[in-house]
Protein backbone atom coordinates (compact mmCIF):
# COMPACT_ATOMS: atom_id res chain seq x y z
CA UNK A 1 0.00 0.00 0.00
CA UNK A 2 2.84 2.72 -0.64
CA UNK A 3 1.12 5.87 -2.07
CA UNK A 4 1.38 6.62 -5.84
CA UNK A 5 3.64 8.67 -7.50
CA UNK A 6 1.07 11.43 -8.84
CA UNK A 7 0.49 14.24 -7.03
CA UNK A 8 -3.25 14.30 -7.01
CA UNK A 9 -3.52 10.93 -5.83
CA UNK A 10 -1.45 11.77 -3.12
CA UNK A 11 -4.05 14.28 -2.56
CA UNK A 12 -6.95 12.32 -2.60
CA UNK A 13 -5.58 9.78 -0.69
CA UNK A 14 -4.71 11.91 2.51
CA UNK A 15 -8.01 13.59 2.10
CA UNK A 16 -10.08 10.70 2.44
CA UNK A 17 -8.68 8.81 4.56
CA UNK A 18 -8.71 11.73 7.25
CA UNK A 19 -12.03 12.18 6.45
CA UNK A 20 -12.42 8.56 7.30
CA UNK A 21 -10.16 8.19 10.11
CA UNK A 22 -12.29 11.62 11.69
CA UNK A 23 -15.44 9.94 10.74
CA UNK A 24 -14.43 6.48 12.55
CA UNK A 25 -13.20 9.18 15.86
CA UNK A 26 -16.76 10.82 15.85
CA UNK A 27 -18.87 7.73 15.61
CA UNK A 28 -16.40 6.29 18.21
CA UNK A 29 -17.31 9.51 20.35
CA UNK A 30 -21.24 9.35 19.72
CA UNK A 31 -21.73 5.37 20.32
CA UNK A 32 -22.48 3.68 23.69
CA UNK A 33 -20.30 0.91 22.71
CA UNK A 34 -16.54 1.20 21.64
CA UNK A 35 -15.45 4.89 22.53
CA UNK A 36 -14.62 4.38 25.74
CA UNK A 37 -14.24 1.47 28.42
CA UNK A 38 -15.34 1.89 31.94
CA UNK A 39 -12.26 1.60 34.82
CA UNK A 40 -12.50 0.70 38.01
CA UNK A 41 -11.00 4.53 38.44
CA UNK A 42 -14.62 5.89 37.89
CA UNK A 43 -13.03 7.29 34.75
CA UNK A 44 -13.48 6.12 31.33
CA UNK A 45 -10.15 5.21 28.95
CA UNK A 46 -10.74 6.04 25.78
CA UNK A 47 -9.96 4.81 22.17
CA UNK A 48 -10.67 7.99 20.29
CA UNK A 49 -6.98 8.45 19.64
CA UNK A 50 -6.62 5.40 17.67
CA UNK A 51 -7.49 6.89 14.42
CA UNK A 52 -4.86 9.38 14.43
CA UNK A 53 -2.51 6.88 15.22
CA UNK A 54 -3.49 4.59 12.66
CA UNK A 55 -3.94 7.40 10.15
CA UNK A 56 -0.40 8.82 10.56
CA UNK A 57 1.56 5.06 10.87
CA UNK A 58 -0.42 4.49 7.31
CA UNK A 59 -0.38 7.80 5.53
CA UNK A 60 1.94 10.10 7.37
CA UNK A 61 2.34 12.25 9.98
CA UNK A 62 0.30 15.34 8.24
CA UNK A 63 -2.83 12.65 7.85
CA UNK A 64 -2.13 11.80 11.51
CA UNK A 65 -1.93 15.40 13.02
CA UNK A 66 -4.93 16.69 10.67
CA UNK A 67 -6.85 13.74 12.54
CA UNK A 68 -5.80 14.64 15.83
CA UNK A 69 -6.92 18.44 14.97
CA UNK A 70 -10.50 17.50 14.15
CA UNK A 71 -10.12 14.47 17.18
CA UNK A 72 -9.45 17.98 19.61
CA UNK A 73 -12.15 20.08 17.53
CA UNK A 74 -14.54 17.50 18.34
CA UNK A 75 -13.86 16.48 21.88
CA UNK A 76 -13.81 20.51 22.37
CA UNK A 77 -17.73 20.80 21.10
CA UNK A 78 -18.65 17.68 22.83
CA UNK A 79 -16.70 18.34 26.14
CA UNK A 80 -18.81 18.21 29.46
CA UNK A 81 -16.24 18.85 32.01
CA UNK A 82 -14.45 22.35 31.79
CA UNK A 83 -10.59 20.50 31.61
CA UNK A 84 -12.09 19.61 27.76
CA UNK A 85 -14.04 22.98 27.69
CA UNK A 86 -10.38 24.61 27.42
CA UNK A 87 -9.49 24.94 23.93
CA UNK A 88 -6.05 24.43 24.74
CA UNK A 89 -6.03 21.32 26.64
CA UNK A 90 -8.77 19.92 24.13
CA UNK A 91 -7.06 20.38 20.77
CA UNK A 92 -2.97 20.48 21.30
CA UNK A 93 -2.09 17.74 22.91
CA UNK A 94 -4.10 15.92 20.23
CA UNK A 95 -2.23 17.43 17.29
CA UNK A 96 1.04 15.36 18.14
CA UNK A 97 -0.73 11.94 18.62
CA UNK A 98 -0.60 11.04 14.90
CA UNK A 99 2.82 12.86 14.24
CA UNK A 100 4.66 11.48 17.34
CA UNK A 101 3.42 8.03 16.37
CA UNK A 102 4.37 8.43 12.94
CA UNK A 103 8.43 9.12 13.58
CA UNK A 104 8.20 6.29 16.33
CA UNK A 105 7.19 3.88 13.41
CA UNK A 106 9.30 5.47 10.86
CA UNK A 107 12.43 5.22 12.84
CA UNK A 108 12.01 1.43 13.33
CA UNK A 109 10.60 0.38 10.44
CA UNK A 110 13.65 -0.76 8.93
CA UNK A 111 14.19 -3.22 11.54
CA UNK A 112 10.82 -4.62 11.96
CA UNK A 113 7.50 -3.80 10.59
CA UNK A 114 5.14 -4.90 13.14
CA UNK A 115 7.75 -3.67 16.36
CA UNK A 116 7.93 -0.23 14.80
CA UNK A 117 3.91 -0.37 14.36
CA UNK A 118 2.97 -1.00 18.27
CA UNK A 119 5.89 1.29 19.52
CA UNK A 120 4.18 3.94 17.13
CA UNK A 121 0.70 3.10 18.75
CA UNK A 122 2.06 3.06 22.29
CA UNK A 123 4.28 6.49 21.58
CA UNK A 124 1.10 8.26 20.24
CA UNK A 125 -0.97 6.93 23.05
CA UNK A 126 1.77 8.24 25.80
CA UNK A 127 1.90 11.36 24.17
CA UNK A 128 -1.62 12.00 24.30
CA UNK A 129 -1.96 10.77 28.01
CA UNK A 130 1.01 13.32 28.83
CA UNK A 131 0.18 16.38 26.84
CA UNK A 132 -3.56 16.37 28.18
CA UNK A 133 -2.35 16.16 32.07
CA UNK A 134 0.50 18.12 31.86
CA UNK A 135 -1.82 21.29 29.74
CA UNK A 136 -4.53 20.52 32.75
CA UNK A 137 -1.74 20.53 35.46
CA UNK A 138 -0.36 23.79 33.69
CA UNK A 139 -3.44 25.26 33.71
CA UNK A 140 -4.80 24.25 37.16
CA UNK A 141 -7.33 22.19 36.66
CA UNK A 142 -5.56 19.54 38.74
CA UNK A 143 -2.87 19.12 41.14
CA UNK A 144 0.58 16.89 39.53
CA UNK A 145 -0.17 14.20 41.74
CA UNK A 146 -3.54 13.22 40.92
CA UNK A 147 -2.44 13.81 37.02
CA UNK A 148 0.20 11.04 37.77
CA UNK A 149 -2.09 8.62 39.24
CA UNK A 150 -4.87 9.42 36.01
CA UNK A 151 -1.49 8.75 33.85
CA UNK A 152 -0.49 5.63 35.32
CA UNK A 153 -3.89 3.96 36.30
CA UNK A 154 -5.13 5.09 32.43
CA UNK A 155 -2.01 6.01 30.13
CA UNK A 156 -0.60 1.76 30.77
CA UNK A 157 -4.26 0.09 29.57
CA UNK A 158 -4.86 2.71 26.93
CA UNK A 159 -1.64 1.85 25.38
CA UNK A 160 -2.40 -1.54 25.58
CA UNK A 161 -5.47 -1.30 23.92
CA UNK A 162 -4.09 1.29 21.43
CA UNK A 163 -0.84 -1.72 20.63
CA UNK A 164 -3.44 -4.14 20.01
CA UNK A 165 -5.73 -2.82 17.70
CA UNK A 166 -3.31 -0.28 15.99
CA UNK A 167 -1.01 -3.64 15.29
CA UNK A 168 -4.06 -5.60 14.14
CA UNK A 169 -5.47 -3.37 11.69
CA UNK A 170 -1.90 -2.28 10.21
CA UNK A 171 -0.92 -5.90 9.77
CA UNK A 172 -4.08 -6.67 8.59
CA UNK A 173 -4.47 -4.03 5.82
CA UNK A 174 -0.83 -4.02 4.90
CA UNK A 175 -0.73 -7.93 4.74
CA UNK A 176 2.53 -8.04 6.92
CA UNK A 177 2.68 -11.91 7.96
CA UNK A 178 2.60 -12.77 11.24
CA UNK A 179 3.48 -16.16 12.14
CA UNK A 180 0.10 -17.59 12.98
CA UNK A 181 -1.51 -18.13 9.40
CA UNK A 182 -5.10 -18.13 8.83
CA UNK A 183 -7.13 -15.78 10.42
CA UNK A 184 -5.02 -13.11 12.59
CA UNK A 185 -8.50 -11.58 14.07
CA UNK B 1 -32.96 -3.48 21.15
CA UNK B 2 -33.32 -0.30 20.96
CA UNK B 3 -30.17 0.71 22.52
CA UNK B 4 -28.90 -1.15 19.21
CA UNK B 5 -30.31 1.42 17.20
CA UNK B 6 -27.24 3.22 16.19
CA UNK B 7 -27.98 6.05 14.13
CA UNK B 8 -30.22 7.16 17.11
CA UNK B 9 -26.77 7.85 18.59
CA UNK B 10 -25.99 9.79 15.41
CA UNK B 11 -26.80 13.10 16.75
CA UNK B 12 -25.43 16.22 14.01
CA UNK B 13 -26.85 17.93 11.94
CA UNK B 14 -30.02 18.10 13.18
CA UNK B 15 -31.83 20.62 10.84
CA UNK B 16 -35.08 21.49 11.42
CA UNK B 17 -36.67 23.32 8.22
CA UNK B 18 -38.40 26.76 8.48
CA UNK B 19 -38.86 29.85 6.78
CA UNK B 20 -37.41 32.05 8.83
CA UNK B 21 -34.79 35.11 8.94
CA UNK B 22 -32.18 33.22 10.95
CA UNK B 23 -32.60 30.37 8.46
CA UNK B 24 -32.43 32.36 5.29
CA UNK B 25 -29.17 33.90 6.43
CA UNK B 26 -25.71 34.01 4.71
CA UNK B 27 -23.67 30.95 6.46
CA UNK B 28 -21.01 32.54 6.41
CA UNK B 29 -22.32 35.68 7.68
CA UNK B 30 -23.74 33.68 10.28
CA UNK B 31 -21.54 31.96 11.44
CA UNK B 32 -19.40 35.37 11.77
CA UNK B 33 -22.37 36.59 13.69
CA UNK B 34 -22.68 34.11 16.02
CA UNK B 35 -18.71 34.06 16.83
CA UNK B 36 -19.59 37.95 17.94
CA UNK B 37 -22.11 36.89 20.26
CA UNK B 38 -19.95 33.87 21.73
CA UNK B 39 -16.92 36.53 22.10
CA UNK B 40 -19.19 38.91 24.03
CA UNK B 41 -20.96 35.88 26.19
CA UNK B 42 -17.19 34.78 27.07
CA UNK B 43 -16.32 38.18 28.55
CA UNK B 44 -19.60 38.96 30.22
CA UNK B 45 -19.26 38.71 34.05
CA UNK B 46 -22.18 41.54 35.15
CA UNK B 47 -26.05 40.24 36.23
CA UNK B 48 -26.83 42.74 33.60
CA UNK B 49 -24.95 42.35 30.60
CA UNK B 50 -25.73 38.49 31.13
CA UNK B 51 -29.59 39.47 31.15
CA UNK B 52 -29.23 41.12 27.85
CA UNK B 53 -27.83 37.95 26.52
CA UNK B 54 -30.04 35.93 27.39
CA UNK B 55 -32.99 37.97 25.76
CA UNK B 56 -30.51 38.40 23.06
CA UNK B 57 -30.54 34.33 22.76
CA UNK B 58 -34.22 33.90 23.20
CA UNK B 59 -35.64 36.88 21.19
CA UNK B 60 -32.81 34.90 18.40
CA UNK B 61 -34.99 31.40 18.80
CA UNK B 62 -38.24 33.13 18.78
CA UNK B 63 -36.32 34.98 15.43
CA UNK B 64 -36.25 31.32 13.90
CA UNK B 65 -39.55 30.00 14.50
CA UNK B 66 -37.56 27.17 16.42
CA UNK B 67 -39.64 25.32 18.87
CA UNK B 68 -38.30 26.92 22.40
CA UNK B 69 -39.99 24.08 24.37
CA UNK B 70 -37.92 21.21 22.08
CA UNK B 71 -34.91 23.60 22.42
CA UNK B 72 -34.30 24.16 26.22
CA UNK B 73 -35.30 20.17 26.77
CA UNK B 74 -31.75 19.29 25.56
CA UNK B 75 -30.23 21.44 28.42
CA UNK B 76 -32.26 18.86 31.09
CA UNK B 77 -29.02 16.10 30.83
CA UNK B 78 -27.30 19.54 31.66
CA UNK B 79 -29.00 20.24 35.17
CA UNK B 80 -27.23 17.72 37.81
CA UNK B 81 -23.38 18.58 36.76
CA UNK B 82 -24.02 22.20 37.12
CA UNK B 83 -26.32 21.74 40.39
CA UNK B 84 -23.13 20.11 41.42
CA UNK B 85 -20.72 22.62 39.79
CA UNK B 86 -22.78 25.40 41.96
CA UNK B 87 -22.37 23.35 45.55
CA UNK B 88 -18.28 22.56 44.91
CA UNK B 89 -17.95 26.75 44.35
CA UNK B 90 -20.05 27.74 47.46
CA UNK B 91 -18.29 24.65 49.71
CA UNK B 92 -14.36 25.70 47.97
CA UNK B 93 -14.55 29.40 46.58
CA UNK B 94 -12.21 30.38 43.82
CA UNK B 95 -10.89 32.70 42.33
CA UNK B 96 -13.63 34.96 41.12
CA UNK B 97 -14.36 37.80 39.26
CA UNK B 98 -13.55 40.88 41.47
CA UNK B 99 -10.85 41.53 43.62
CA UNK B 100 -11.72 39.49 46.93
CA UNK B 101 -12.08 42.95 49.36
CA UNK B 102 -15.54 43.91 47.48
CA UNK B 103 -17.17 40.46 48.15
CA UNK B 104 -19.89 40.53 51.27
CA UNK B 105 -21.13 37.68 53.13
CA UNK B 106 -24.83 36.98 52.25
CA UNK B 107 -25.46 33.72 54.57
CA UNK B 108 -23.17 31.86 56.84
CA UNK B 109 -23.36 28.59 58.32
CA UNK B 110 -20.78 27.13 60.20
CA UNK B 111 -17.84 26.80 57.51
CA UNK B 112 -19.61 27.21 54.81
CA UNK B 113 -20.39 30.98 53.55
CA UNK B 114 -21.75 32.20 50.19
CA UNK B 115 -20.29 35.87 49.51
CA UNK B 116 -21.52 37.80 46.68
CA UNK B 117 -19.14 36.96 44.65
CA UNK B 118 -19.51 33.28 44.47
CA UNK B 119 -23.49 33.71 43.78
CA UNK B 120 -22.31 36.14 40.58
CA UNK B 121 -19.68 33.32 39.81
CA UNK B 122 -22.63 30.27 40.17
CA UNK B 123 -25.22 32.61 38.14
CA UNK B 124 -22.76 33.74 35.66
CA UNK B 125 -21.76 30.82 34.75
CA UNK B 126 -25.21 29.36 34.66
CA UNK B 127 -26.73 31.75 32.40
CA UNK B 128 -23.37 31.32 30.46
CA UNK B 129 -24.15 27.66 29.82
CA UNK B 130 -27.64 28.21 28.59
CA UNK B 131 -26.46 31.22 26.44
CA UNK B 132 -24.18 29.32 25.01
CA UNK B 133 -26.45 25.95 24.71
CA UNK B 134 -29.24 27.80 22.82
CA UNK B 135 -26.98 29.29 20.32
CA UNK B 136 -25.28 26.58 19.48
CA UNK B 137 -28.19 24.64 19.05
CA UNK B 138 -29.84 27.40 17.29
CA UNK B 139 -26.85 27.43 14.56
CA UNK B 140 -27.44 23.38 14.22
CA UNK B 141 -31.15 23.85 13.69
CA UNK B 142 -31.16 26.39 11.20
CA UNK B 143 -27.87 25.50 9.08
CA UNK B 144 -27.44 22.34 7.41
CA UNK B 145 -24.04 20.78 7.34
CA UNK B 146 -23.47 21.63 4.22
CA UNK B 147 -23.88 25.29 4.58
CA UNK B 148 -22.25 25.29 7.44
CA UNK B 149 -18.84 23.59 5.75
CA UNK B 150 -19.05 25.82 2.76
CA UNK B 151 -19.74 28.51 5.11
CA UNK B 152 -16.73 27.88 6.74
CA UNK B 153 -14.80 27.38 3.73
CA UNK B 154 -15.89 30.69 2.57
CA UNK B 155 -14.30 32.44 5.50
CA UNK B 156 -11.18 30.77 5.00
CA UNK B 157 -11.12 31.17 1.76
CA UNK B 158 -8.83 34.71 1.97
CA UNK B 159 -6.64 32.24 3.92
CA UNK B 160 -6.52 30.23 0.68
CA UNK B 161 -4.18 32.50 -0.75
CA UNK B 162 -1.30 32.52 1.41
CA UNK B 163 -0.91 28.64 0.81
CA UNK B 164 -4.16 27.39 3.73
CA UNK B 165 -5.91 24.40 2.31
CA UNK B 166 -9.43 25.82 3.25
CA UNK B 167 -10.79 24.21 0.33
CA UNK B 168 -9.26 20.53 0.88
CA UNK B 169 -9.77 20.70 4.60
CA UNK B 170 -13.93 21.51 4.30
CA UNK B 171 -14.02 18.39 1.81
CA UNK B 172 -12.23 16.48 4.95
CA UNK B 173 -15.38 17.28 6.96
CA UNK B 174 -18.23 17.17 4.51
CA UNK B 175 -16.96 13.25 3.45
CA UNK B 176 -16.23 12.41 7.27
CA UNK B 177 -20.26 13.96 8.28
CA UNK B 178 -21.22 11.83 5.18
CA UNK B 179 -19.30 8.80 6.33
CA UNK B 180 -20.59 8.49 9.89
CA UNK B 181 -24.47 7.58 9.87
CA UNK B 182 -22.63 4.87 6.92
CA UNK B 183 -20.18 3.37 9.37
CA UNK B 184 -23.22 3.66 12.26
CA UNK B 185 -25.09 0.86 10.84
CA UNK B 186 -21.76 -1.16 9.82
CA UNK B 187 -21.17 -0.64 13.26
CA UNK B 188 -24.59 -1.75 14.46
CA UNK B 189 -24.07 -4.94 11.69
CA UNK B 190 -20.65 -5.86 13.71
CA UNK B 191 -22.38 -5.27 17.06
CA UNK B 192 -25.62 -7.98 16.05
CA UNK B 193 -23.00 -10.29 14.72
CA UNK B 194 -21.07 -10.39 17.72
CA UNK B 195 -24.19 -10.62 20.34
CA UNK B 196 -25.89 -13.69 17.85
CA UNK B 197 -22.15 -15.58 18.75
CA UNK B 198 -23.40 -15.20 22.28
CA UNK B 199 -21.11 -11.76 23.40
CA UNK B 200 -22.69 -9.19 25.66
CA UNK B 201 -22.13 -5.49 25.57
CA UNK B 202 -24.79 -5.08 28.36
CA UNK B 203 -23.18 -2.58 31.40
CA UNK B 204 -20.52 -5.19 33.15
CA UNK B 205 -19.31 -3.22 35.67
CA UNK B 206 -16.16 -1.19 36.15
CA UNK B 207 -14.01 -3.96 37.07
CA UNK B 208 -14.31 -6.31 34.09
CA UNK B 209 -12.41 -4.08 32.50
CA UNK B 210 -10.53 -6.32 30.93
CA UNK B 211 -13.26 -8.04 29.48
CA UNK B 212 -14.73 -4.83 28.13
CA UNK B 213 -11.21 -4.40 26.35
CA UNK B 214 -11.27 -7.79 24.98
CA UNK B 215 -15.20 -7.61 23.61
CA UNK B 216 -14.19 -4.37 21.63
CA UNK B 217 -11.32 -5.94 19.34
CA UNK B 218 -13.60 -7.62 17.12
CA UNK B 219 -15.87 -4.86 16.87
CA UNK B 220 -12.93 -1.94 16.36
CA UNK B 221 -10.71 -3.88 14.00
CA UNK B 222 -12.97 -4.76 11.15
CA UNK B 223 -14.56 -1.23 11.40
CA UNK B 224 -11.16 -0.03 10.56
CA UNK B 225 -10.18 -2.31 7.83
CA UNK B 226 -14.18 -1.79 6.27
CA UNK B 227 -13.60 2.38 6.45
CA UNK B 228 -9.89 1.67 4.77
CA UNK B 229 -11.56 -0.23 2.02
CA UNK B 230 -13.99 1.73 1.69
CA UNK B 231 -11.83 4.60 1.41
CA UNK B 232 -9.63 2.47 -1.23
CA UNK B 233 -12.98 2.51 -3.46
CA UNK B 234 -13.51 6.56 -2.86
CA UNK B 235 -10.21 7.28 -3.98
CA UNK B 236 -10.24 5.34 -7.21
CA UNK B 237 -13.90 7.12 -7.73
CA UNK B 238 -12.53 10.27 -6.85
CA UNK B 239 -9.37 10.07 -9.46
CA UNK B 240 -11.60 8.47 -11.88
CA UNK B 241 -14.03 11.77 -12.06
CA UNK B 242 -10.86 13.51 -12.39
CA UNK B 243 -10.99 15.45 -8.97
CA UNK B 244 -7.57 17.61 -8.89
CA UNK B 245 -7.89 19.59 -5.57
CA UNK B 246 -9.84 23.03 -4.80
CA UNK B 247 -7.96 24.87 -7.39
CA UNK B 248 -10.33 26.30 -10.48
CA UNK B 249 -13.12 24.23 -8.95
CA UNK B 250 -17.08 26.11 -9.29
CA UNK B 251 -19.91 25.44 -7.45
CA UNK B 252 -23.41 23.85 -7.95
CA UNK B 253 -24.62 26.53 -5.45
CA UNK B 254 -23.05 29.86 -5.15
CA UNK B 255 -23.05 31.97 -1.57
CA UNK B 256 -24.17 35.60 -2.70
CA UNK B 257 -24.58 37.78 0.21
CA UNK B 258 -27.22 40.09 -0.03
CA UNK B 259 -27.58 43.80 2.01
CA UNK B 260 -29.86 41.91 5.35
CA UNK B 261 -26.97 39.62 6.05
CA UNK B 262 -24.47 42.88 5.79
CA UNK B 263 -27.50 44.66 7.88
CA UNK B 264 -27.59 41.32 10.19
CA UNK B 265 -24.42 41.39 10.94
CA UNK B 266 -23.82 45.01 11.70
CA UNK B 267 -26.93 45.08 13.99
CA UNK B 268 -24.70 41.73 15.82
CA UNK B 269 -22.03 43.56 16.07
CA UNK B 270 -23.31 46.48 17.06
CA UNK B 271 -25.65 44.95 20.08
CA UNK B 272 -22.48 42.98 20.63
CA UNK B 273 -20.61 45.89 21.54
CA UNK B 274 -23.32 47.37 23.56
CA UNK B 275 -23.59 44.13 25.96
CA UNK B 276 -19.67 44.64 26.17
CA UNK B 277 -19.98 48.28 27.28
CA UNK B 278 -22.63 47.79 29.46
CA UNK B 279 -20.49 45.18 31.21
CA UNK B 280 -17.31 47.06 31.30
CA UNK B 281 -18.88 49.83 32.92
CA UNK B 282 -20.26 48.15 35.69
CA UNK B 283 -23.55 49.65 34.47
CA UNK B 284 -25.65 47.28 36.50
CA UNK B 285 -23.94 48.75 39.84
CA UNK B 286 -24.65 52.27 38.66
CA UNK B 287 -28.23 51.17 38.51
CA UNK B 288 -28.47 49.91 41.43
CA UNK B 289 -26.69 53.13 42.99
CA UNK B 290 -29.28 55.27 41.10
CA UNK B 291 -32.42 53.02 42.27
CA UNK B 292 -31.06 53.18 45.71
CA UNK B 293 -30.96 57.06 45.90
CA UNK B 294 -34.00 57.26 44.38
CA UNK B 295 -35.66 55.74 46.34
CA UNK B 296 -34.15 57.60 49.30
CA UNK B 297 -34.73 60.59 47.94
CA UNK B 298 -38.79 59.28 47.54
CA UNK B 299 -38.69 58.61 51.36
CA UNK B 300 -37.73 61.99 52.42
CA UNK B 301 -40.88 63.48 50.59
Amino acid sequence: METSQQTTTVLVRRIVVTAMMVAITVLLGLLPVGGFIPFPTGVNATTLHIPAIIGGILEGWLVGGLVGLFFGLFSLIRAATPIFKDPLVAIIPRLFIGVTAYFAYAGLKRFNQLVAVGVGAAVGTATNTILVLGLAVLRGYMSIEVASGVALAHGIPEIIVAVVITVSVVAAWRQISTRRQGSSV
Amino acid sequence: MSRLEFLRYVTIGQYLARESIIHRLDPRFKLLAFGLIIVAITFSTTYLANVILVLMVVLLLILSKLPLGHTLRGLRPALPALAFLALFQVLFPPQTFGSANDCSVLLRWRFVELTSCTLQLILVSTARLVELFVLTSLLTFSTTTTELVHGTEGLLAPLQRVGFPAHELSLVVTIALRFVPTLALQMERLVKAQIARGADFGTSGRLGFIRAIRRLLPLLIPLFLISLRRSEALIVAMDARGYTGGRGRTRLRRLQARPADYLALVVVAAFCAATLYVDHASLDQSLVAWLRTLLRSLRGY
